[in-house]
């Protein structure tokens, strides 16, 4: 339960702010408020505090700092991913609107997810052709959970472009990694993943909102979206978001130090939380893989209901999750993400995304568990009523 | 036992139409909540605020555990109630679009489809009576909003139900609260529905190409200055003619043809009072044609005049100011709206 009595089942939507980050953060809206670029002794310290933060920061996920731009939030550091390119991109069908929007601009190919939400190396491969510069794959899916295969994809692109040298085909060809969603539940590791660009979002990761970064791998070419002062080597020019970036540093700290046993006890709340309505509502599908999930995710179909219907119900008993895609259902249409997998109407429009996080106990999502069934009980009641 | 009768009740996302919704449940009635999509356009400086609207509307439904549906009319409306206004402004009129959609679409698309899907009646939250396909004006007379209603049908006025038509505004939002709605509190919604708040004069500018005009002095028929454009004038308009300083100058009439504005500075000029209207499209509410004595409204909750009808024409007691083609001039016997026509 929150601080208000709330039961809140919707950390891929938002998280709330550390204590420890806004600690951090305060300061630096006070105290050390100056500008880092100023040339005097206190304006200098909050400049070193800035390099120092970003460094941390890069650190948490095996890069260096001037390797991050620090954007304002993830939608940002995808425009910048993609700001680069004069060919043809290709992305998984179940990206984020931000990185669907972007790769509309240019010339770009769909890769399908296999009916567990997984984008195949092989699927990925066949869609490159020799004009593509940018492929973007996400590291987890923000409506399914569903953790993608990054690393051999990224094999699967280093042997395309041995074979383009061969060829004598100079373009480039990047691998982008949105991973906004599963920071301090899974491993984010640059040279691990075998990335080229990587997204994350502090919003997420108990951080503060409108701030995020692109890492860019040295020799790979992206263009500044925000032209100015030349801050963050020229490619985000703008004051530095100080405050933001030293809370940011903090959240991904400490999402990474507890991440082992974060995970552990987040798959374990959400595993009772799939046993109780598996076993309440026999005719209940989960979707996404079952194992290469992200830990704090759940996505549950009722077929037959409306979930929108639900998600007000539960409201009222103070539960808040959010329908098979929070983008979508604000639009009322229906999620790209669940189209691509397949999946009928029906079960697209009775789906529920449960995603648990740092408020959530034992305690309270037992207690949610309860209220849910009676919602979803009383729901199918009415509905046969009709 | 007798069958519970179905009720199909459009539901805006405000307080009144929810609390209708709620009062018809109380009632016995089995009821559905029904959205209806009309419009969801974005105008420069305002969010068309449908979609939120449309949540509200289903959570008082769930609140209320009835069914609720949405209903999209988009394309009627835009023909039959954006168009019909936009025509009538190109014409030099100051046409009444909520007049238009209650004729149009809420007492014909929305009865009809509701009745095809196995309603016995609908409800709104109109501040309203009725009675025997009659339509009778609200106990709360500040609030009562049968100048929008007149255009409705008999029959139609038979299918539909009005439970808020015996309550005040404020006890209207109170029971809402008593009864937990989460629309208790929500503001009214203000000006024409699809406007909003950016006026009619920024929505006109995205559908009809306009040019600046001649601002002419109607007594000498002198160019005073200039206007945006003759469409956005209605007559009786003192602001916006921006001619500087002196005695203020009143819109007495148009010429769309030419884009003229022509104006006045005199307060008692013909144009700006008339004791005798020519209507047309008449309308009666469930009776034939009748000259006689009644009172009429011309704007909505303004004040009753009473006045003689003889065919088409009316004669005021009283001569009116500002009494603009294209509005409708509502007639009333006591409580019983009778019906009316368009102004010409």
């Amino acid at each position: 339960m929150t601080s208000d009595g709330l039961y809140y089942l919707d950390h891929a939507a938002a998280t709330p702010v550390d204590e420890r980050v806004l600690a951090e953060m305060q300061p630096y809206f006070g105290e050390r408020f100056f500008n880092p670029s100023s040339p005097y002794a206190p304006a200098v310290a909050v400049r070193r505090d800035y390099f120092d933060a970003k460094a941390r920061l890069a650190h948490t996920f095996g890069a260096k700092a001037d390797e991050i731009i620090i954007t304002a939030g993830a939608t940002e550091s995808i425009n910048l991913a993609f700001s680069a390119v004069t060919g043809h991109v290709v992305i998984s069908a179940i990206e984020h609107d931000a990185v669907v929007a972007a790769a509309k601009r240019h010339s770009h190919t769909l890769v399908a997810p296999t009916e567990k939400g997984i984008i195949t190396p092989e699927a990925v491969g066949a869609a490159i052709t020799p004009d593509t510069e940018l492929v973007s794959v996400q590291l987890a899916n923000n409506e399914i959970g569903t953790i993608q295969p990054v690393r051999q994809i990224a094999e699967k692109i280093r042997t395309i472009q041995a074979a383009r040298l061969k060829e004598n085909n100079k373009r480039p060809l990047a691998l982008h990694c949105d991973a906004s969603q599963g920071f301090g539940q899974i491993d984010i590791h640059t040279a691990r993943l075998g990335i080229d660009l990587l997204t994350l979002n502090a919003g997420k990761m108990y951080g503060p909102k409108q701030v995020g970064l692109l890492w860019v791998r040295p020799g790979v070419h992206v263009e500044p979206l925000i032209v100015g002062g030349g801050q963050e080597r020229g490619l985000r020019s703008g004051t530095e978001n100080v405050a933001g970036t030293i809370g940011f540093a903090k959240a991904a700290e400490l999402a990474d130090r507890h991440r082992k046993s974060e995970a552990e006890r987040l798959s374990k709340l959400r595993d009772t939380m799939e046993q109780t309505l598996a076993n309440a509502f026999k005719q209940a599908v989960v979707s996404g893989h079952p194992k290469k999930r992200l830990p704090g995710s759940l996505h549950i179909s009722m077929p037959g209901l409306d979930a929108e219907r639900l998600v007000f119900a539960l409201e009222q008993r103070g539960v808040m999750l959010a329908t098979g895609s929070a983008c979508a259902a604000n639009k009322n249409t229906r999620s790209h993400v669940l189209t691509a997998l397949g999946m009928s109407d029906e079960l697209a429009d009775g789906s529920l995304r449960l995603t648990f996080g740092r408020l959530s106990n034992e305690e309270n999502c037992r207690q949610a568990a309860a209220i849910i069934v009676e919602e979803v009980k009383k729901e199918y009641e009415r509905v046969g009523r009709a | 036992m007798e069958a519970k009768q179905k009720v199909f009740v459009g539901m805006s996302g405000g307080v009144d139409s929810s609390l209708t919704a709620a009062l018809l449940v109380e009632q016995g009635y089995e009821v559905t909540g029904v959205y209806m999509k009309n419009w969801t356009k974005d105008l420069p400086g305002m969010r068309c605020p449908w979609a939120d609207d449309l949540a509200d509307a289903k959570r008082v439904a769930v609140h209320l555990g009835i069914d609720f549906k949405v209903f999209d009319f988009e394309n009627e409306y835009k023909h039959k109630v954006v168009d019909y206004m936009i025509d009538e402004y190109k014409l030099g009129r100051t046409p009444n679009p909520d007049i238009m959609c209650n004729q149009e679409v809420k007492f014909k698309l929305f009865l009809d489809m509701a009745l095809e899907q196995g309603a016995d009646l609908v409800a709104t939250g109109h501040y309203a009576r009725t009675k025997d396909g009659q339509l009778l004006m609200a106990t709360d007379a500040n609030k009562d909003q049968t100048y929008f209603l007149y255009r409705i049908d008999g029959a139609a006025l038979k299918k539909t139900l009005f439970p808020l038509g015996e309550y005040t505004k404020p006890e209207v939002r109170k029971m809402a609260e008593e009864r937990g709605l989460a629309t208790a509190k929500k503001k009214d919604s203000q000006g024409i529905c699809f406007v909003g708040q950016i006026g009619i004069r920024e929505f006109l500018s995205q559908y009809v190409d306009t040019s600046p005009g001649e601002v002419i002095d109607k007594a000498s028929g002198k160019v005073l200055g200039t206007h945006d454009g003759a469409i956005f004038y209605t007559l009786g308009q003192r602001h916006g003619l921006e001619l500087g300083g002196g005695l203020p100058y009143y819109v007495v009439g148009k010429d769309m043809g030419k884009n003229q504005v022509f104006v006045t500075t005199n307060l008692n000029d013909d144009e700006l009072w008339r004791d005798t209207i020519t209507l047309e499209n008449i309308h009666w509410i469930n009776q034939p044609a009748v000259n006689g004595t009644y009172q009429v409204r011309m704007r909505h909750r303004t004040q009753l005049i009473e006045c003689q009808l003889e065919g088409s024409t009316l004669k005021l007691k009283e001569p009116q100011r500002a009494v603009a083609a294209g509005q409708s001039a509502v007639l009333y016997d006591g409580d019983l709206c009778v019906g009316g026509g368009i102004i010409v």
